[in-house]
């Protein structure tokens, strides 16, 4: 025991000097874009009603510091300790789920998706993402030999659970991402694309089916065929569209000069701060801006994949897929939909929107690349 | 992945960009209209008719009053001390000026006090506002208001109208009078103010600014004080007529209504246009509840919105023969050297074709045969014996014989023709909205007003009476007083029938001179002048001349400095009391007008018309104003 935990220790030595600066000066890059996006987005309409102009850019400024601590204690442990509690943590994360469609749970726009703690909103189906990732990497690192299709199904089955949860509450956005992780863990597992191909059918019949007995709530509808079809749909999911659109088009190359959007400054724009943050950049920082921001999750994502072709371990491998998979997948969602070439869900932007929970969970899935990176030598 | 979302964004803030930008600035900027300050009516010599005011206007929104309406309209009782039924009525408006999502002015000059009430009880009374806004102002109250008009929102008609591009929903317009005819050169280029808003609404300052064009002052031809002379002759002009008796009704004159023009013949500018009873033009500043507009301008109070000078149609009795006569002249009925009896009566002639027909006989208007006399007399003494037999000649040649009927001739109506040279039967088109055409009766007429509506008007065949009737206006013949005056202008200024008009020039606000009225006179009349002023000269006997109808009416006037010709006129309206009629020629000091009076249910036209003419004839050259006195009733 003791002589484990010396060379645990000395191990935790020789890894700190393998942490990837790149990654996490992309992290943070994006996340002080997000500050300044956020700040833009919001003085405004709060100075108009009397209160602080600062105080959203304060509280993700104060998301940001606790997100860097929970980044040191993701990378702080042996990601490999991750694999033993895999079990406990994916379980706790869907009675989470559960539980926030329950009344301690928070209600918003008819939708039921927060735990409000000590005046902050916890959202389960942030804290599910990365226990499912953990998940999917302990039970396909445990599969001998190639990929069965029963083994596909199985992996399917344990996104499935969370997936559906989420998409109760209804957070169709979140679904996606579970998806996503699924897909990104499998292919780098080496499922066959017969077995993927099996999978999508699956997935569509049910969805489908999901559609015809009502599961799928109005709202969800109307955004969905905003994007398929504007001319049907309702004033107010066109809006959102419109305008995101045209704060994005007014920025030009170059964009209006930060704090000088017409549409950022006079809201026009709703949810700025958050689902559509990228509209901010769009129009304040142009085309130029925009690429930035895109050049910065590339070099997010190809040092994720790095840390996923380094790892000593399949474990780690998936680990770092499933997570890679996330971020790309929410980067792409929701910059599409702020675009207009992705129907509008509730994805926010990794480490830009405004939002404790989504910063910690992004925060800490860096923290386990840089875990499992920091260690592949050990 | 990458390079999905990248080729979009170069779409969009690169190939795209100019759209977007003009899209967010179009969200960011309103654009608020400042009124432009409507142009000022002047008279002739300079005097304010109409001007702008700020006034604390109290306005209603009945959209944002909603459900509350009931409580508001209360508190806004207690507070103006107006009831509450009232207000609530006035907020519908009688005239419907007012579009259901427009502030509508309930009451207008109210007080500081109130406007503070309203502005700090602003949560209480939803919908209430109190605002400074210009409002048309008059300074010499009533007067000319028939003349000026009033205003009132755009009505939908107008807003389809292409003459009104630009004007919105709950504008407001002239609707009647110069207000209505010179709208376009009043109404001025409204302003615009930039504000940038939030997506609230919310203001957050002015970016940009383009000043209303103010609109053009209008100088009227009418002068003010002969339009509060010719106001005041008829008013107590008809005043003293309703302690007149009058024999034939068996009780005193009604004299329920009046109008009096006054012109100049030689270019058809109006001096004065007098239409009694009047109103007060700024009520027309607010809305009006049903009830008051009833009580104020109802018919029982004789309708007094209506300008009884152009849109007022009377019979002209005997005011017409002077036309007749000149048309007889010009066609060799009558002579100017002949004499002709003037018996109490005269007895159509003796139908050869139908020996059973009734024969129709015509009275004077007095029993008494007045002996022989020529044409000149018999206007001035006006012997309605004398013109029958001119329109059974007229009569006579109404007849086509067989050979004309056989190139397609109907009928021969000259009389007919005559009179519409003199611009009879249609309109004078005169720079006022809502005038009247009046009626020259002719066979076409009669027979298609028969088939139109054979219950109520069950004869359509043209008889020798019609013709006979006409000579002395009466039948189916209607004028409108400013018709007559545009025809007495004729005879006066040698057949030359003049437009008239109201309008003298309109000029910026900077006094600048944009246009001019151009007189339109044109020799239209084709009778020979000498024959004109022949009767002219005859009608100076009207007023002048032992015997004559006017003669009493104008005892005592100084001839030999103005010199007056006229024709009374007593018009037959039954079941009413007889309406009275007097048509005036001045000239004097240089000087010429066209007077003419009409008073209804005024009895004779010597009774009551021709004193009130005599008096406005007196005030325009500065004589002393005779008293209203009884006057013997003559035609």
């Amino acid at each position: 025991m003791d002589l484990a935990a010396g060379r645990i220790v000395a191990s935790e030595r020789r890894a700190i000097r393998h942490v990837d600066p790149v990654l996490i000066a992309a992290a943070i890059g994006l996340a002080v874009i997000g500050l300044l996006a956020i700040y833009s987005a919001t003085h405004q309409s709060l100075a108009a009603v009397g209160l602080d102009p600062g105080r959203f850019v304060k509280r993700q400024l104060t998301f940001l510091a606790v997100a860097l601590i929970v980044l040191m204690l993701a990378a702080s442990f042996d990601y490999r300790l991750l694999k033993v509690y895999a079990g406990i943590v994916y379980v706790s994360s869907l009675v989470l789920l559960v539980l926030v469609r329950t009344p301690i749970g928070t209600s918003v726009k008819g939708a039921q998706r927060w735990f409000e703690l000590f005046g902050f909103q916890l959202a389960p189906s942030e804290v599910a993402k990365l226990a499912l990732i953990a998940m999917l990497a302990a039970f396909l690192s445990e599969v001998r030999g190639e990929l069965t299709v029963q083994d596909v199904f199985r992996t399917a089955a344990l996104a499935a659970v969370p997936a559906l949860l989420v998409f109760l509450q209804p957070d169709l956005g979140s679904s996606i991402v579970f998806a996503a992780i699924l897909v990104g863990v499998l292919v780098v597992a080496g499922a066959r694309a017969r077995y993927l191909g099996l999978l999508a059918l699956t997935a569509v019949v049910l969805i489908v089916a999901g559609f015809q007995v009502g599961l799928v709530r109005e709202y969800q509808i109307e955004r969905l065929r905003a994007f398929l079809d504007p001319a049907s749909v309702s004033e107010d999911a066109l809006h959102n569209r419109e305008q995101a659109e045209i704060a994005i088009g007014s920025g030009g190359l170059m964009g209006v000069g930060y704090l000088k959007g017409s549409q950022t400054n006079l809201d026009f724009v709703p949810e700025q701060h958050t689902d559509f943050v990228f509209t901010v950049v769009g129009e304040e920082f142009g085309f130029a801006g925009a690429v930035v921001l895109l050049s910065l999750y590339g070099l997010l994502l190809w040092r994720a994949l790095r840390v996923a072709m380094l790892s000593r371990d399949p474990f780690g491998t998936y680990l770092a897929a499933g997570i890679a998979s996330m971020l790309a997948l929410q980067m792409f969602v929701n910059v599409g939909m702020n675009i207009g070439i992705m129907p509008i869900t509730g994805i926010p932007l990794p480490f830009v929107s405004y939002g404790g929970s989504s910063l910690l969970l992004n925060f800490a899935a860096v923290g386990l690349l840089l875990n499992v990176h920091m260690r592949r030598f050990v | 992945m990458f390079a999905a979302l990248t080729t979009r964004l170069w779409f969009l803030q690169v190939l795209a960009a100019e759209q977007f930008r003009n899209e967010a600035k179009d969200n960011a900027v309103r654009v608020v209209e400042v009124p432009a300050p409507r142009g000022v009516i002047r008279d002739i010599n300079g005097t304010q008719l109409v001007n702008n005011k700020l006034r604390l206007v109290l306005t209603v929104n009945r959209q944002e009053l909603g459900d509350d309406a009931e409580r508001v309209l209360m508190e806004l009782s207690r507070l103006l001390n107006i009831p509450a039924d009232e207000l609530g009525a006035r907020l519908d408006d009688a005239l419907k000026r007012y579009y259901v999502f427009t502030p509508v002015p309930l009451v207008v000059g109210v007080s500081r006090n109130v406007a503070l009430f309203v502005k700090e009880h602003h949560d209480s009374l939803p919908g209430v506002d109190v605002l400074e806004l210009p409002v048309r102002d008059y300074p010499l109250g009533s007067v000319g208001a028939h003349v000026l008009g009033y205003l009132g929102q755009i009505s939908k008609e107008k807003l389809k109208d292409p003459g009104f591009a630009g004007y919105k929903p709950g504008d407001l317009v002239g609707i009647s009078g110069v207000e209505g005819a010179y709208e376009h050169d009043l109404a001025g280029t409204p302003g615009l103010t930039k504000y940038r808003v939030n997506s609230l609404g919310q203001n957050l300052g002015q970016i940009g600014e383009l000043r209303p064009q103010p609109g053009n002052d209008v100088v009227l031809t009418i002068d003010a004080d002969v339009q509060e002379l010719a106001e005041n002759s008829l008013r107590a002009g008809i005043m003293h007529a309703r302690t007149v008796y009058d024999s034939s009704s068996g009780a005193d004159l009604n004299a329920n209504a009046g109008a009096a023009v006054v012109l100049d013949p030689e270019t058809g500018a109006i001096q004065a246009m007098a239409s009694f009873p009047s109103f007060d033009p700024s009520l027309f500043t607010r809305s009006m509840s049903s009830r008051e507009y009833k009580r104020r301008f109802g018919e029982a109070r004789s309708s007094p919105l209506l300008n009884r000078v152009i849109a007022g149609q009377y019979p002209p009795g005997s005011t017409y023969k002077p036309f007749v006569a000149a048309s007889a002249l010009q066609r060799g009925i009558v002579t100017t050297d002949r004499y002709y009896p003037c018996p109490g009566s005269w007895t159509a002639p003796y139908n050869e074709s139908d020996p059973s027909a009734t024969q129709y006989v015509f009275n004077n208007w007095t029993p008494a045969s007045l002996g022989s006399m020529n044409i000149a007399t018999a206007l001035a003494k006006s012997c309605d014996t004398i013109f029958y037999p001119m329109g059974y000649r007229y009569w006579d040649m109404y007849y086509v014989n067989p050979e004309e009927q056989a190139h397609g001739v109907t009928s021969h109506e000259p009389l007919q023709r005559d009179l519409g040279y003199f611009g009879f039967g249609s309109p004078t088109r005169v720079d006022l909205p809502y005038e009247d055409d009046g009626r020259v009766p002719d066979a076409e007429w009669k027979r298609t007003t028969h088939e139109a509506y054979p219950d109520s008007f069950p004869e359509g065949q043209w008889f020798p009476g019609d013709d006979i009737l006409m000579t002395i206006g009466q039948g189916d013949t209607l004028v409108t007083p400013l018709q007559l005056a545009t025809a007495y202008g004729a005879i006066e200024d040698g057949g030359k029938v003049c437009v008239p008009h109201v309008l003298d020039h309109v000029e910026s606000p900077d006094d600048t001179l944009v246009r001019r009225y151009r007189p339109n006179c044109r020799r239209s009349v084709h009778i020979d002048p000498r024959y004109l002023r022949y009767i002219r000269d005859g009608l100076t006997g009207t007023v002048s001349t032992p015997g004559a109808t006017a003669t009493a009416a104008f005892s005592g006037f100084p001839f030999g400095e103005v010199s007056v010709a006229g024709k009374t006129g007593t018009a037959q309206v039954p079941p009413k009391q007889d309406y009275s009629w007097f048509a005036a020629m001045t000239d004097g000091h240089g000087e010429k007008h066209v007077v003419v009076v009409l008073v209804e249910q005024g009895g004779h036209g010597a009774t009551t018309a021709a004193p009130i003419a005599r008096n406005i004839i007196e005030g325009l050259y500065g004589l002393p104003l005779t008293q209203f006195t009884d006057i013997a009733g003559t035609d």
